[in-house]
């Protein structure tokens, strides 16, 4: 006594890789362009 | 032209808050306003695949998958992969593996089918899928692939593999 330490076998860890690969989109093109371009479009 | 020119305003700056939410994690938001979007433009596909990511990401497997239904009635875009990866969430593991069928074999759909073998018991058909991937340099692959190699009883070939990586 005290008794040994002991490796106990478990199931080994899998990760949700996958999950990582799901991303958004690139919304860069697609937001509000600066206030230059808009005074520029306006008075060309 | 000013009434056309109107609803394109309105989506850029939907846009720029839809991206705000992005960025916060904010993802129930980002769900929102993808809808505002959609209201205004049905088939716009920027939109369409920010909500499927938001749903997803905020673990509302559900509803992604219910929303992929009522998108591939109305739309063309592929939304396999991600209904793939729905399935594998629920479990539906050969509805899932069925999804991936006819998808170009890249990272992602690779990762997500050797998950899916892992889960089936398929260990060598998901080790094989692992060793394909081992040159695509991915986050964290060996411990998938350890578990992979252990699983199917080839525990020997795991210093061979960690050091090959």
């Amino acid at each position: 006594f005290p008794p040994a330490f002991q490796a106990v076998p478990r199931n080994p860890i899998v990760l949700d890789l996958a999950y990582n690969s799901i991303e958004f989109p690139s919304l860069e093109s697609r937001m509000k362009k600066d206030k230059k371009g808009f005074i520029s479009r306006l008075w060309g | 032209a000013a009434a056309a020119a109107a609803p394109a305003v309105a989506i850029e700056d939907l846009f720029t808050s839809l991206n705000r939410h992005i960025q916060r994690s904010e993802f129930d938001l980002a769900v929102k306003v993808s809808d505002q979007v959609l209201s205004i433009a049905p088939g716009d596909e920027d939109a369409i695949r920010c909500k499927l990511v938001a749903l997803i990401k905020n673990d509302s497997i559900d509803d992604a998958l219910s929303a992929i239904q009522e998108f591939s009635k109305k739309s063309s875009i592929d939304f396999s992969f991600f209904k793939a990866y729905c399935l594998y969430r629920q479990n539906k593991l050969d509805e899932a593996l069925e999804s991936l069928k006819g998808q170009e074999g890249n990272s992602a759909t690779m990762l997500l089918e050797s998950q899916i073998l892992f889960r089936l018991g398929k260990m060598d058909a998901c080790v094989d899928v692992y060793q394909k991937l081992q040159k695509s340099k991915i986050d964290s692959l060996e411990i998938n692939f350890v578990a992979g190699l252990v699983s199917a009883g080839r525990a020997s070939e795991v210093q061979g593999t960690m050091d090959s990586l």
